[in-house]
């Protein structure tokens, strides 16, 4: 291992020391202080758990868990088996379709969900008008919009693992099966799910986190007991009030903790079951099925109706983005460029802000990025492989921890948080994993003998890194690029603790005139423009790499 | 003067010994084979004189400069081509830049690198397919575009880490000779590795056997198919029937020793190049092409043993009789128009000068 190499893995831990360990460690030994007394003990943490009260909120939000990940799952398993084994017609439009809500931002569905089936919605407007029903019913206010749009947020990731399981069987297990005599339903479960538990288990771990990890839909939709929402109204709205204070930081360090711990066991426990068989050596479509008339329009029926639920986000969004006034109306009257008219030429500052924040951060997310690709894969660095497991980390760590560490972190003593740097660093810390996991696969694609061919004839490492790896990896490290860009671009959880007035994103634009503001012709013009943009990117990326949702978060499920 | 010399190298992976203290020397103008069965340490012995790794101990001299002990010499500075075992062909470039890559880093003329070009193109019979990527070239033309490049810059050495093993047989013939008199009249000094016994025997001026790490034997082809080292060089180049049995008596004037087998109490067998003591556990060793065979009981009964053919192969030009003689299998070569059959008995008789023991 050269001497580069070496300075090149000490200043890449210099960064995440400095804006990841740092800070987090700042987090967890805040959470250990007693406001009291000002010494350390955990105090704080025997007062959680014996507070019936945050006790609760923590039980509400492991049920949340369950009923979310139930939710995707029941929806998930069947859908996943038609897209991966149905021979049918629009194949790739309705994955695309179905995996959309990853890229587009969670308080998106929220908002459109809000307008269509809220109380005086699009759909009870409708029933009342057709005399179905007397009094608005309450779809979505509740436990069960919760689920509702927690669950069909996170069902790509169930359906994504699920359908490259079934893909990438290796048909001859079922075709064992098959020859012993189990029927098709019987195979079904004794066989084909089975095998599919560690590409499941990888999505399902994300799924269960959500709920400790989304503190905005349960806070808009009224619902505010459950830890991280609990959280963000402890530390957002009472900073001033020590006890709520360092209750709220208990509950990130909490959910924290929850989501680190099972992140860990649910990889520790797909490494261990990975079946031989399952990824390489088929043929790249994987046993496909013609089945009957029946079962076919059963199937397009129910991707119709899952396609249609994800379609709404945008047509919702769009709809109330070019009307003003849309109140106890079924469908908008009033047509009008006025909220963008607002956006564009009133307070552009929002745009200016969330373009020069992801594009700095994605700056940072290359420079950064790329080399650790380069050390994880190429060379035998020490302490590389605890790099990329940190980095792996901040897949799973909460966006409010992230925010409430750096704003613990930076303000006294190191006061970075006074300056708008602070914004570009807070989101390419917590968005890395997304560039990092691209950078890194494509670069295992890439053989090293390709690389060492140019060091014989005469090239530098340098030289090399820039005339054979840089364009050979480019496809895979431009994905990467865009995907960090999108999340960057939509982050809210970490940046709604730190910015200050000048600093606002579209998303806490979005936020504020929606919550606080009661603006929402002005917050869904804002978010049908992020959604346009989203939409914009994506393109570029499907331009760039063919079965793109795949390829970007196939890659960081490993 | 060896023109390349490998002194003590030694390199592990984590607790694999890959090379295990070798010692080389390769003379100028030479081709080397390095051969030996997957994961003896061929490729790790080749990519330590590319300087592609850092061996733990020893050294490589190349040309009177050391490559290690005196300042890690990059692999950009050593004067080398190299063709990899998957070609390693640039895809994002034409045949034209993958070839010229090292020419230009030279800061040659653009004349002089197209001169270059042109005559190496035309060495390896590439003339035409200049402007074509290499995802529109056969495997064959692939593996002449890596070689191209290797040599374009007339290195001092030339490495070749199994350059054919992707090719079909047919191919792998016909580009085994052409590599062979490409580098003769070159003249450049290279070393070769493949797993392939055929190969190495054909190409090489002297082979190196390794196994798991060590060089086992260095000799030309002749030397190591006639007089191997050991039992493990013996099985792996050509084919050999093992005997197993006990030195009973040794004659130190004639090179002969006697041994006993399952066959008789007192083999007649040479050693070619050890040294044998009584009691030593040993092989009596022949080669199935030295193997006579006799119909009827000769007169002389030493070394003769009587067997039955339980299986008989047709091998093209000869065949391959299994004879079973006191439960122990051996196989013997014969010319093809033997009539005997399956079942049949006859006489085998092992040329007590053939017949070496190895351990
Ligand atoms: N990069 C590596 N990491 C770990 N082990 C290796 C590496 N390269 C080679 N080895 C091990 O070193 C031994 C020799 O390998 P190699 O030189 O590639 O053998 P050969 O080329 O003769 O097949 C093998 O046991 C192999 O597994
Ligand atoms: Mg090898």
């Amino acid at each position: 291992m050269s001497r580069g190499s070496i300075s090149l893995a000490a200043i890449l831990w210099l960064v995440i020391a400095f804006l990841v360990l740092y800070p987090l460690s700042i987090l967890l030994t805040e959470s250990f202080k007693i406001a009291e007394t000002g010494g350390w003990g955990i105090g704080n943490f025997l007062e959680f758990f014996q507070d019936a009260y945050y006790l609760k909120t923590f039980g509400n939000t492991l049920f949340l868990s369950t009923l979310v990940l139930l939710t995707t799952t029941v929806f998930g398993v069947p859908l996943a088996y038609i897209l991966a084994r149905y021979r049918h017609w629009g194949k790739t439009m309705f994955t695309a379709l179905i995996l959309l809500p990853i890229v587009l931002p969670a308080f998106a569905g929220v908002f459109a969900f809000i307008i269509f089936f809220g109380k005086y919605g699009t759909v009870n407007l409708l029933l009342m008008e057709i005399g179905l029903v007397e009094k608005p019913i309450n779809f979505i206010y509740g436990l069960h919009g919760l689920v509702f749009i927690q669950s069909l947020h996170m069902l790509p990731f169930i359906v994504l693992g699920l359908s490259a399981g079934f893909t990438n069987i290796d048909p001859s297990f079922e075709e064992a099966a098959e020859v012993e005599g189990a029927s098709s339903f019987r195979r079904f479960f004794t066989v084909t799910l089975p095998l599919c538990t560690p590409s499941y288990m990888a999505g399902a771990v994300l799924v269960f986190l959500w709920p400790f990890t989304d503190w905005l839909t349960p806070m808009i939709l009224g619902q505010v007991d459950f830890l991280p929402s609990v959280a963000y109204i402890n530390i957002a709205y009472h900073f001033t009030d020590m006890h709520r204070k360092y209750m709220g930081i208990v509950s990130v360090t909490v959910a924290a903790i929850v989501c680190i711990t099972l992140f860990l066991l649910a990889r520790r426990w797909v490494e261990k079951r990975k079946y031989t068989g399952l990824s390489k050596g088929t043929t790249s479509e994987g046993r496909v099925i013609e089945p009957g008339a029946w079962v076919k329009s059963g199937a397009y029926a129910y991707m119709v109706f899952i396609a249609i639920l994800v379609l709404l986000i945008p047509v919702v969004l769009g709809l109330a983005a070019f009307s003003r006034t849309w109140v106890f109306e079924a469908f908008p009257t009033n047509w009008t460029l006025e909220n963008f008219r607002l956006i564009l030429l009133e307070s552009p500052g929002l745009i200016k802000n969330s373009f020069l924040f992801s594009g700095i951060a994605l700056i940072f997310g290359i420079a950064f990025g790329l080399p650790v690709a380069y050390l994880i894969v190429r060379t035998r660095v020490w302490g590389k492989d605890a790099l990329d497991f940190v980095i792996t980390l901040m897949l799973a760590f909460p966006g409010i921890a992230i925010g409430v560490s750096y704003l613990l972190a930076f303000w006294k003593d190191i006061p970075l948080a006074r300056y708008w740097i602070i914004m570009p660093l807070a989101l390419f810390a917590r968005r890395l994993p997304y560039f990092l996991r691209m950078a890194h696969s494509s670069y295992l694609q890439l053989d090293p003998s390709l690389e060492e061919a140019s060091e014989v004839s005469g090239a530098g490492k340098i030289r090399t890194f820039f005339s054979i790896s840089l364009p050979l990896l480019l496809k895979g490290v431009l994905v990467g690029v865009v995907m960090f860009f999108i999340m960057a671009f939509q982050e809210i959880s970490t940046a709604v603790f730190l910015y200050k007035g000048g600093w606002e994103t579209l998303p806490i634009g979005i936020y504020l005139n929606w919550h606080r503001g009661m603006e929402f012709g002005i917050a869904a013009a804002m978010a049908f423009l992020m959604i346009v943009i989203t939409f914009i990117l994506l393109l570029i990326i499907s331009r760039i790499g063919g079965g793109v949702l795949k390829a970007a978060w196939g890659a960081g499920e490993k | 003067m060896a023109f390349i010399e490998i002194q003590n190298l030694f390199k592990t992976f984590k607790d694999v010994v890959a090379i295990n203290h070798i010692h080389l020397e390769i003379k100028q103008g030479e081709m080397l084979t390095l051969l030996g069965p997957s994961g003896c340490g061929k490729t790790t012995t080749l990519r330590c004189i590319a300087g592609l790794e850092t061996p733990e101990e020893g050294d490589i001299v190349i040309d009177s400069k050391s490559m290690f002990s005196q300042g890690f010499v990059q692999p950009s500075k050593r004067g080398i081509g190299m063709v990899f075992q998957n070609y390693a062909v640039w895809p994002h470039m034409k045949v034209y830049n993958n070839i010229v890559y090292g020419l230009k880093l030279q800061k040659l003329s653009r004349q002089k690198i197209q001169e270059k070009a042109q005559k190496v193109l035309e060495m390896v019979g590439l003339v035409g397919l200049e402007n074509r990527y290499p995802s529109q070239l056969s495997g064959g033309q692939q593996q002449r575009v890596a070689l191209a490049r290797a040599l374009v810059g007339n290195p001092k050495v030339l490495l070749l880490d199994e350059p054919l093993s992707n090719l079909d047989a047919k191919l792998r013939e016909e580009l085994r000779f052409e590599i062979k008199s490409l580098v003769r009249r070159m003249g450049i000094t290279s070393v070769y590795v493949t797993h392939d016994q055929a190969e190495a025997m054909v190409i090489s001026d002297r082979i190196a056997v390794m196994n798991s790490g060590n060089v086992v034997q260095l000799g030309t082809a002749q030397e190591i198919y006639k007089k191997p080292a050991n039992k493990f060089v013996a099985d792996f180049i050509g084919t050999m029937n093992f005997i197993a049995g006990e030195v009973v008596d040794v004659l130190t004037d004639t090179n002969n020793v006697y041994v006993k087998t399952p066959f008789s109490e007192k083999m007649g067998c040479t050693t070619p190049n050890s040294t044998a003591t009584i009691g030593q556990e040993v092989y009596a060793s022949i080669r199935p092409e030295d193997v006579e065979v006799l119909t009827k009981p000769p007169e002389a009964t030493e070394n003769v043993f009587k067997g039955k053919i339980v299986h008989k192969a047709y091998l093209g030009n000869f065949l391959f009789f299994f004879v079973n003689i006191n439960e122990t299998m051996i196989r013997v070569q014969v010319p093809h128009h033997l009539p005997q059959k399956e079942g049949q008995e006859l006489y085998v008789y092992l040329n007590p000068k053939k017949c070496m023991i190895l351990s």
